[in-house]
């Protein structure tokens, strides 16, 4: 009997642990949304004034407006990211390794915080600037589809560098044996790249139309904006707010179907399917250009350091006295997050890689909790976490790591979704041949393999958590507020050097932490 | 296998660590005073007291209703002691809502009557108005305008600002003039500054920056944020606006308690801090406020200035009649 239910137990451990991740996932993620339908069901009014509101003209003005404005951001960064991945991912441009790096960097970055950069050189004040043209060009609709481009366009940049990293190089030394460098990129490489090309185009589409902070800052109207705004203005309404939400999560799920379509099959299997990072494509005669336009590509989106460091310049004393414990606020919470999300990838990530029951909608879930707009996600967190019973929750950062949990699982899952897919299956098949059970494979055969994924996935998950604003904006316990709030709630008033030097202290430590995940990923040199 | 143990513990170490319970006494307070005035006020009380202070700040898009919203979402069970408003009327959508403790501070006796509620629900302490920043460099001294009604005069054609009326000051300035004017004219007079090419920026920090900037000629804005660019050295001057008639908008900063907060005591310590002549001295100087107390001779500010006469309680009940119309207004 007790050996029956020992194999029981030992057969259930994969399905259970599975459930612990979806409960997890299901209390962060999903359980705020319950918590806000619910009370919109109990309040007909918030509903009625709700539905209302989208019966009108206005909302779905500046709505299809913001659809037009994040599909022109996602187009302008496959334009800038296809060309610049294939440089940057196969090529012999000198320096392509450092240049990746340098392109890839701001994207690990709250992006207003690089609109604030553009202002401090194109601004009416900006080192660059000082005309009414370069300001009205920043602070115009124009203004803010170009800053969220270049900021956004790294997406599609490694995405397409990763994928191409990864090919056969037999594929391209065949066609090279008759085919120039140009012919052989646009008829073999770019196909080849076209779905992680469209994956990152569907991120950056995801991205630019939940962004907050740069429409904000940049004055343009957005429809993200005008939610917060309904949960901001005097008669609050989460309930409207939600409403208001529904056209958004229409598109998150048509989205969500559009990858599973588009990519979905095969993003796993060529998303750097062995990435040898080997120089498959020599550009003979091109290369001093393709160097030129590569560190072009690649510094263009390091301009607005330029203009944060300029300003910071005489900020950087004042800055002891304003950063009050920000970087403690900013770093605890999201490490802890990180290492709560990539232990969870490593069972959701499998699951779906593996396309076990369930998994599919946990992604689904995770998907939807990203592309959502953050405020209400933090309004469903506050109804559903500040109770008596909950406090010491509710009252302490572990609000803040609830809220990365529920609006970041999706980036370390899919990370180490990607590298399970790319491994092989034979050994986990062949230790439960041998009869070792879910949780031995997974301890002895699946996180030794995927050590390294397991980094990236935690790396990844941290310098989201830190780059985070719109999720902690509005639960954030009193006296911890991360760097990213600080930042934002000096930026109107504060001295601008100093929120220049914060921005760059935030930038610094995000930097850190690249290094620090780089050298872990450094290859050994065996004795 | 090593990186991520490594990882985990490093984790751990820092989850111990934060686990960490305070055992200080301490104040918790939300506010939409500006942080950069509000904070050096919360660290002179700690040091004065020895009771921490954890403070909330607005952003300044959402000002006066972000925090306002949060506590509302927050009242089944408070976290918060003290509601620092940067205006007086975001208050009395608390004390409607019951969330308020009333609390008559000893140290605010020589606030005048009409700055502070009869019962103790909410104190004034420090004001600003709400004024013309003209740039200078783009408007000479006997074009300047003078009225708020020059926002909507087509020789300052797309040349001016004001902030978004959903937030912050704004929405009480729309408020007054609904109450002083009537729905009709007040109605009218906002179309008009839309159809003028006047722009709705996010938040009156900005139409600080708009006019520093020259981006504009001038915004309805602050005193503090007038003052603030005028440190800055910025090519600006401040115009109270509607001497003749209709007056300058002042507006006390509120100090209230919150009903149920978790540290009653302290709270009320917090409450005389706040409220206490050293702290108006204190904004009118480094904030660009104007002192309520007569008493405060000496201390820098604006010269006598005619004032609009409003009722602070009829004004939140027209913000919340007004609010849906507001948003129409501005797109959403």
């Amino acid at each position: 009997m007790d050996r029956h239910l020992s194999a029981t137990l030992k057969r259930a451990q994969e399905p259970l642990a599975l459930g612990a991740v979806g409960s997890m996932l299901i209390v962060a993620a999903l359980l705020p949304f319950v918590f806000l339908v619910v009370n919109l069901v109990r309040a007909p009014a918030e509903l009625s004034a709700g539905l209302a509101l989208l019966g009108s003209r206005e909302p779905w003005f500046v709505f299809l407006r913001s659809v037009g404005s994040a599909l022109v951001v996602a187009l302008a960064s496959m334009l800038v990211g296809m060309p610049l991945g294939l440089l940057l991912g196969c090529t012999d441009v000198r320096g392509r390794k450092a240049a990746l790096i340098l392109h890839v960097f701001p994207v690990f970055l709250p992006p207003f915080l690089l609109a604030l950069g553009w202002f401090h050189l194109f601004g009416r004040s900006g080192l660059w600037g000082g005309s009414e043209w370069t300001s009205g060009a920043l602070f115009s609709l124009g203004g803010s589809v170009a800053v969220e481009a270049l900021a956004f366009a790294p997406v599609v940049t490694s995405l397409v560098a990763l994928a191409l990293q990864g090919i056969d190089p037999s594929l391209v030394e065949a066609a090279r044996v008759t085919a120039r460098p140009g012919r052989v990129a646009t008829r073999i490489l770019l196909p080849l790249a076209w779905p992680a090309a469209a994956l990152g185009g569907l991120v950056v589409f995801a991205l630019s139309l939940s962004e907050l902070g740069v429409p904000m800052f940049l004055r343009v109207r957005s429809y993200s904006a005008a939610v917060f705004a309904r949960l901001g203005a005097v008669q609050y309404a989460p309930g409207e707010a939600l409403v208001l939400t529904l056209p958004m999560l229409l598109i998150s799920i048509a989205l969500l179907v559009l990858e599973r379509r588009l990519v979905g099959p095969r993003s796993f299997s060529v998303l750097g399917l062995r990435s040898t990072g080997k120089t498959v494509l020599p550009l003979g005669s091109w290369r001093p250009i393709g160097t030129l336009v590569a560190w072009a590509g690649a510094l263009a989106t390091l301009f607005p350091f330029v203009g944060l460091a300029w300003r910071a310049s005489t900020g950087t004393a004042a800055v002891q006295d304003w950063i009050g414990s920000g970087v403690q606020n900013s770093i605890v919470p999201a490490a802890i997050a990180a290492t709560l999300l990539s232990g969870m990838a490593v069972v959701l990530g499998r699951a779906i890689a593996l396309r076990r029951a369930g998994a599919k909608a946990l992604d689904a879930l995770t998907v939807l909790a990203f592309v959502t707009p953050a405020a209400v996600l933090g309004v469903g967190l506050i109804g559903v976490w500040n109770r008596s019973g909950t406090q010491p929750i509710y009252g302490t950062l572990a609000i803040i790591v609830i809220g990365f949990v529920a609006r970041y699982a999706v980036l370390p899952t899919r990370t180490f979704a990607l590298a399970v897919a790319r491994a092989s299956p034979h050994f986990e098949e062949s230790a439960a041949v041998e009869g070792a059970w879910f949780l031995r494979r997974l301890v002895r055969i699946v996180v030794p393999l995927h050590a390294g994924a397991i980094v990236a996935a935690w790396l990844l998950a941290f310098v989201f958590c830190l780059r985070d604003l719109e999720t902690t904006i509005l639960f954030y316990p009193a006296g911890s507020a991360p760097l990213t709030v600080r930042i934002i709630t000096l930026e109107a008033n504060g001295p601008e050097p100093v929120v220049a030097a914060l921005a760059l202290v935030h930038t610094s430590i995000v930097a850190a932490a690249l290094v620090l995940g780089a050298l872990a990923f450094r290859p050994r040199r065996r004795a | 296998m090593k990186v991520p143990l490594k990882l985990a513990a490093l984790t751990i170490a820092v989850c111990a660590s934060f686990a960490c319970k305070r055992t200080q006494r301490e104040v918790v307070v939300y506010t939409s005073v500006d942080q950069p005035f509000a904070e050096p006020i919360f660290r002179e009380f700690e040091k004065r007291s020895g009771i921490q202070v954890r403070a909330v700040f607005d952003t300044e898009e959402t000002k006066s209703t972000g925090v306002l919203n949060r506590l509302i979402a927050e009242a089944q069970r408070p976290q918060a002691d003290v509601f620092w408003s940067g205006d007086p009327v975001r208050p009395f959508v608390l004390a409607k809502r019951g969330l308020l403790e009333p609390y008559a501070s000893a140290a605010a006796a020589s606030i005048p009557a009409q700055f502070k509620s009869a019962d103790g629900l909410w104190t004034g302490a420090a004001a600003r108005a709400k004024i013309l920043l003209v740039n200078t460099r783009r408007v000479a001294p006997p074009d300047m305008p003078q009225s708020i009604l020059d926002l909507a005069n087509p020789r300052w054609k797309a040349q001016a600002a004001i902030a978004n009326p959903v937030f912050g000051t704004t929405t009480m300035y729309v408020a007054a003039l609904f109450t002083v004017w009537g729905d009709d004219r007040a109605k009218a007079f906002l179309e008009q500054i839309k159809a003028n090419g006047t722009r709705i920026a996010s938040s009156n920090g900005e139409v600080r920056r708009l006019v520093a900037a020259g981006e504009v000629a001038f915004g309805l804005t602050d005193t503090d944020d007038a003052h603030e660019a005028l440190q800055d050295k910025a090519p600006v001057q401040v115009v109270y606006p509607d001497q003749g008639d209709l007056g300058t908008l002042v507006m006390p900063n509120a100090v209230v308690l919150i009903k149920g907060g978790p540290h009653p005591a302290e709270a009320r310590a917090l409450v005389d801090h706040l409220v206490s002549p050293e702290v108006e001295k204190r904004m009118t100087e480094t904030a660009g406020h104007i002192p309520l107390r007569r008493d405060l001779a000496g201390t820098p500010g604006p010269g006598p200035f005619r004032t609009m006469q409003v009722d602070y309680a009829r004004m939140a009940d027209e913000i919340g009649k007004i609010e849906p119309w507001l948003r129409q207004w501005t797109g959403i």
